[in-house]
């Protein structure tokens, strides 16, 4: 039942976060229209830090208390915040082409991205791979912890080091700095997506529950 | 700063395949996981005497 209103609050919110970014939001001044790929590049990658920050600190409790259901979650948060950092990556590349003149650069920010999707991309090959349950989990939780140490790399990148990158515009400490339309199209996408990880993860925690219990 | 409506388009359509994408992937997973259950529902049906 969780899942189902899940589901579609998801969809609806989905929905009106892409009319907000197509339609109703402003042509920005500088980047012109190619600055709408931030209502989903933004968005997607705080889900992939929401859902490796889970994935840390379920792994944690797998590790400390054996808990099937901290592993599970750790399983599904992973996979979705792969499929999420995944999209970062490819329209990241799409906007960096009209707006830095290149698809990729090796840059602090965009090569400690990729490597934390690598990192998370080996997780889910090492649980896929280890035939005993028990076993892959272990491995898994952590590898789960130790990839979690990219995650403030990758945020404050473009701090610690001179990148292409802009550093972050809402992701920050203070205000953001954008006119209302555009932070209020950004923020209802922030929760657009949030949602969505939220039924993907739920969804997947019940598709594993009865995977385990068909096996039992 | 040309409009670049291409480059919109193909970001939003990325996105949308990644995300139905991994839903189907999990509809699909449900499916498997169903139908053993159904079938041992539908067998366990089947051998019932009828009244």
């Amino acid at each position: 039942m969780v899942t189902i209103v899940l589901g579609w609050l998801s969809a609806i919110a989905v929905a009106t976060g892409m009319i907000l970014a197509l339609l109703i939001a402003p042509r920005e001044l500088t980047q012109g229209n190619v600055q709408r790929i931030m209502y989903v590049h933004v968005p997607s990658v705080w889900v992939a830090y929401l859902a490796f920050t889970v994935v840390f600190a379920a792994s944690i409790v797998y590790l400390a208390k054996r808990a099937p259901g901290a592993d599970r979650l750790a399983h599904a948060s992973a996979e979705v915040g792969v499929v999420f950092t995944g999209i970062t990556i490819v329209t990241g590349a799409i906007w960096g082409k009209p707006t830095w003149g290149t698809w990729w650069t090796w840059d602090a920010r965009l090569t400690s991205v990729a490597i934390l999707f690598v990192m998370y991309v080996g997780y889910l090959l090492v649980r896929a791979m280890i035939d005993e349950p028990e076993r892959g989990a272990r491995y898994a939780a952590v590898l789960g912890i130790v990839a979690a140490l990219d995650i403030p790399l990758v945020h404050f990148s473009v701090y610690w080091w001179r990148t292409l990158h802009q550093p972050p515009s809402v992701i920050k400490p203070g205000p953001a700095t954008m006119p209302g339309v555009i932070l209020l199209a950004l923020l209802l996408n922030f929760a657009a997506f949030t949602l969505l990880y939220a039924y993907f993860v739920t969804k997947r925690v019940s598709l594993l529950r009865a995977d385990a219990d068909a096996a039992a | 700063m040309p409009d670049h409506w291409g480059f919109v388009a193909a970001a939003y359509a990325v996105a949308a395949v990644a995300l139905g994408g991994y839903w189907r992937r999990l509809v699909r997973l449900e499916r498997d996981l169903e139908a053993p259950r159904l079938r041992a529902v539908g067998s366990r049906r089947r051998a019932a005497p009828r009244s």
